[in-house]
């Protein structure tokens, strides 16, 4: 079973580029459509508790469906599984990254590829104003940590928990205050 | 030591993060202040991570790792990162259904996520101003049109980050390499 699963996974590893919506993609085909193990809602569910959930969305999503097949241990096979090949592939990548790095053609094209980076950051980052600024004070959280990242150089680490800790604070305001709950 | 150190900062990398997107300010303010990483290769690496197979994070755990400490590493850092899976998600398995219907956790959400695109707007800024400076000046233009280029290639045109990516690159040789700008 250990097996299975790991095998399973390091396919869907080998298909994962940019996110990891491939995966999901992936295991619907699997085990909703193929396999019929997994119900289309059961996997939403998974999908949704991988999202909300801290860390990799696709880590946390593999070691769910590994749990509940096989516990612990098939929750770990589903990860290393999905992470060997990117990792190897990386591995490589590096390698190379790093010997020809001062290479006068490849840090031409680096320089190139980096003009790309604040874009397709940027183009990302609109795709998530929409679920960010639910309510308005989350536009002042989101101008405080800019200016306490920017200007004064917190670290992130601390600033998510601020974040997590006003999160709580606006939903309490609001839960007592305006009696609306903004979680639904 | 090193190695140790390596895995707590992924490790916090992976408890602060939820989504692709929201680990760059993350990975970039740990790997800078640690000297693991220049904020151009940072860059490189969100470039590198696009254009392969596997989730951002563990792309950058990979090569960081890697650069730090060898291949052992990269492996460290990528248990670092992992460790909410190994952790958090376990146990949500185990107690699925009061998981499902966590209120306190939609609610750190409402906070997390305005956080994150404070960062990110904050790491755009940060990574532009390395990005589109030449050697000896503050701002290179070729560059600077390259980007404007990138951007709406990617926004107007919906064209798909990998091509985007690849057209940089070769655009890349052809202003710095072969015209030497």
């Amino acid at each position: 079973m250990l097996t299975k699963l790991f095998i399973q996974f390091f396919k869907f590893g080998c298909f994962t580029f940019g996110g990891g919506w491939s995966i999901v993609a992936q295991m619907k085909e699997l085990y909703v459509d193929r396999e019929k193990t997994l119900t289309s809602e059961e996997l939403l569910d998974l999908t949704s508790i991988g999202r909300s959930l801290p860390g990799t969305m696709i880590g946390n999503i593999a070691m769910f469906y590994g749990h509940r097949i096989a516990g612990f241990w098939g929750g770990i096979a589903c990860v290393v599984g999905m992470i060997a090949m990117p990792m190897l592939i990386l591995m490589l990548i590096t390698g190379f990254y790093t010997a020809f790095q001062n290479n006068l053609w490849v840090a031409s094209a680096m320089r190139g590829v980096r003009t790309a980076v604040a874009p397709i950051i940027l183009s990302a980052l609109m795709g998530l104003i929409k679920s960010a600024f639910k309510i308005s004070p989350c536009i002042i959280v989101a101008v405080l940590m800019f200016v306490l990242y920017f200007y004064f150089r917190v670290n992130c680490f601390w600033l998510v928990i601020i974040g997590a800790f006003l999160g709580l604070l606006i939903c309490e305001f609001y839960e007592r205050v305006k009696k609306i709950d903004v979680t639904v | 030591m090193l190695l140790f150190e390596l895995f707590w900062s992924f490790v916090k990398i992976g408890f602060t993060s939820f989504g692709g997107l929201s680990m760059i300010p993350l990975i970039s303010s740990e790997m800078i202040s640690h000297g693991w990483m220049t904020a151009s290769e940072v860059s490189d690496i969100v470039a590198i991570a696009e254009m392969t197979p596997g989730p951002l994070g563990l792309n950058c755990a990979t090569f960081a790792g890697m650069r730090a400490a060898g291949i052992l590493g990269a492996f460290v850092a990528n248990f670092g990162a992992l460790t909410p899976a190994f952790t958090l998600t376990a146990a949500a398995a185990i107690f699925f259904d009061k998981f499902r219907e966590n209120k306190k956790l939609a609610q750190i959400m409402i906070g997390v996520r305005p956080a994150c695109v404070g960062m990110v707007a904050g790491v755009i800024i940060d990574l532009a101003l390395v990005n589109y400076s030449g050697i000896n000046e503050k701002i290179n233009i070729p560059s600077l049109i390259l980007g404007v280029v990138d951007l709406v290639m990617l926004i107007k045109f919906k064209i798909s980050i990998p091509k985007v990516l690849l057209f940089s690159a070769l655009m890349g040789i052809i202003l710095f390499g072969v015209m030497g700008l």
